[in-house]
């Protein structure tokens, strides 16, 4: 596959749906092939998040929509109890949906079509990142932030520092905007001597108890954009932050200091749902989302790392600072275990949910 | 509709000027079923309101099964109960900062000329028609540790104070996007009293604490009952603002409907949460309606 996506690039477009056309019988097409006209006629709706990020993948969708001929609608936010409402009343009119990490495994399936993996190429996804029901829709991280005028010379060094309050006194302000942390938990049981390898539900219990041990005064932020400003106006001594929102801050002239020792990555997935009304398009839409091109547009446009690892985005020092796939910070990187968190969903959403409503 | 039409003795029965041809008549047979001209309200609030409250409550007993699960749920999660208090409480507050701040001012908008009094009602309206979310977010950088009123603080000498995220902070944001519901109400209220009866109270002897106590204060009461109800029964369904403001500790109930429908999809938890605090609601006002209707017998003796 590696040499076809290759040749691609000497041979162009037309020599792609050729090769395409040969390799049908067995394999998808090389993620970023578009036929000519194929969908002419159709409509599809594309759900994301909305704001910069939703405008970077319809940016990376362009080339995607001008040969196909689709039209394609925009829709969002996601919201997993809409997806739920039209799925139950089958009347399905979102065809590609951006959900956050976890709906896709829970709810895989039920609400999201498992993944006919012929129809899409999935070579040039990092490893480990594909799902059942869901490709990565771009790849993030959660990275510690400290400020730098509280810690000067003896800054936070990992997680243990950050749960280490005597050590490194100061307020601390965590994700609060939905699902529960997994990597966080996880890391606050490691914190606390514990160990993630086997975990089990009572661990939940142990890791929420470490993160509250660390204060009322920790701030839970709710949206992105709370934890830009926190740091812009240095609210907080450490501040976990996604790294689009930890990129911008700090080109605002937020005075932090990523700490890059198990960041905790973080994916978009795409899915489509069950019932949708046509999957084959459905496909051709992510397929032509993981290539290369549109990988690099993705980046180039909203800062988040892409996941096609040939992907080369032309960004400046400031966003190649905070992009998760670069070598360096790529092996840095701790994956939280999604299968136990995906088991222990409820479980661990309503500790976490208890947990943000201070008890 | 089909009312008017099956009632046409209803109305010849009536005396009728003479020369008047179907106009007065229609217009007094609409006279005599007052009820109907509600009929558009009705219909939105039955399609907009009851079916969806009707679904909820059905969800509440029926999702995932049918029977108590729901409540008995809600009933044993220590979390939901304080934050259910918490949400009365903060509800309670608010009002009572809404009643304080508002009395005055309404006061003094029946209290001066028409020019002053436009702008007085505009400074009421035009944070009004701002979002309650650009509003809410203007409170952030007002309240935050190194925001506009802690740096006044610290520049006269003093410690700064914790008001972002903390109870405090999340009544001022809640108080401040919720007074136009107690400012109208009371102004409405206010503008009708005839001050001459203060100047008789006064010319009798009262002295001016007493003339406004024992005339004004019952007078206006009615309105301070309508705005506290409006603004109480508003703050309980708060979210942005609690979200945006506060911390941990000052989560109202709307934050745990979200997460039990919009990342569980338990909608049969979040109706039981939602019937809740509507029940509870009632059970509130119809515990304060004694408690009212005496305050307007009293304004209405004197």
């Amino acid at each position: 596959m590696g040499s076809r996506s290759r040749l691609a690039g000497f041979f162009g477009a037309a020599a792609l749906a050729l090769l395409a056309a040969a390799a049908h019988a067995q394999n998808a097409p090389p993620a970023g092939t578009v036929v000519d006209g194929s969908l002419k006629g159709k409509t599809l709706t594309f759900v994301s998040y909305g704001g910069i990020y939703q405008d970077g993948q319809v940016a990376a969708l362009k080339e995607f929509v001008d040969k196909s001929g689709v039209k394609l609608l925009n829709d969002g936010p996601t919201e997993i109890a809409k997806l739920q409402a039209q799925v139950e009343s089958g009347n399905v009119t979102w065809d590609v949906v951006d959900t956050d990490d976890f709906p896709p495994f829970v709810h895989c399936g039920k609400l999201f079509q498992k993944l006919d993996l012929t129809k899409l190429d999935i070579s040039h996804i990092p490893p480990g990142q594909v799902g059942e029901c869901s490709v990565p829709a771009m790849n993030y991280g959660m990275v510690l932030m400290y400020k730098n005028d509280t810690y000067k010379d003896n800054p936070p060094k990992d997680w243990k520092d950050f749960f280490d309050t005597a050590k490194f006194p100061g307020t601390r302000a965590i994700d609060g905007s939905g699902s529960p942390l997994g990597g966080l938990i996880e890391q606050a049981i490691l914190a606390d001597g514990g160990k993630v390898d086997a975990m089990t539900p009572a661990d939940i219990d142990k890791g929420i108890a470490k993160i509250k041990a660390i204060g009322p005064d920790t701030i839970f932020w709710k949206t992105g954009a709370e934890s830009q400003q926190l740091a812009e106006s240095g609210e907080a001594d450490m501040i976990i932050m996604w790294t689009g929102r930890a990129m911008t801050a700090v080109k605002n002239g937020a005075a932090y200091t990523p700490v890059w020792k198990d960041w905790l990555v973080v994916m978009d997935q795409l899915t489509i749902p069950v019932g949708a009304k046509d999957p084959d398009a459905s496909y051709a839409l992510i397929n032509a989302y993981l290539g290369k091109k549109s990988q690099e547009i993705l980046t180039e446009q909203t800062s988040y790392s892409p996941i096609n690892n040939e992907a080369q985005p032309k960004v400046d020092a400031s966003v190649a600072a905070f992009l998760t796939n670069t070598p360096d910070h790529a092996k840095l990187g701790y994956q939280q275990n999604i299968k136990f968190w995906v088991a222990n969903f409820a479980a661990a959403s309503d500790k976490w949910t208890a947990l943000m409503a201070g008890n | 509709m089909s009312q008017t039409s099956h009632t046409p003795t209803a109305g010849g029965d009536y005396p009728r000027p003479s020369g008047a041809v179907q106009g007065p008549q229609r217009r007094l047979r609409l006279a005599a079923y007052p009820s109907l001209l509600a009929m558009p309200a009705l219909l939105l609030l039955i399609a907009a309101m009851g079916y969806p409250l009707l679904t909820v409550t059905l969800r509440s007993f029926s999702d995932p099964a049918w029977g108590l699960q729901n409540y008995v749920w809600f009933f044993s999660t220590p979390v939901n109960v304080t934050v259910l208090w918490r949400t009365f409480s903060i509800a309670a507050w608010v009002t009572i900062v809404c009643v304080i701040a508002a009395y005055p001012y309404a006061y003094l908008m029946t209290a001066v000329g028409p020019r002053l009094r436009l702008v007085l009602i505009l400074c009421v309206l035009v944070p009004f028609w701002v979002s309650g979310v650009v509003r809410t977010l203007a409170w952030v950088i007002l309240l935050q540790d190194s925001g506009i009123i802690n740096s006044v603080i610290r520049l006269l000498g003093f410690d700064g104070v914790k008001l972002i995220r903390t109870q405090t902070g999340v009544v001022i944001g809640m108080a401040q996007v919720l007074l136009p519901f107690m400012i109208l109400p009371l102004y409405s209220v206010m503008r009708g009293i005839d001050l001459r009866l203060v100047q008789a109270a006064r010319s009798l002897g009262a002295r001016p604490a007493r003339a406004f106590l024992q005339i004004y204060l019952p007078l206006s009461l009615p309105g301070v009952f309508a705005g506290a109800i409006i603004v109480f029964i508003l703050s309980l369904g708060f979210y942005i603002t609690p979200a945006l403001l506060g911390g941990p500790r000052s989560t109202m109930l709307s934050t745990l409907v979200q997460s039990q429908v919009l990342s569980l999809l338990n909608w049969g938890r979040g109706g039981a949460m939602g019937v809740v605090l509507l029940v509870a609601t009632f059970v509130l006002l119809a515990l304060a309606a004694p408690l009212m209707r005496q305050r307007h017998k009293q304004a209405a003796r004197s």
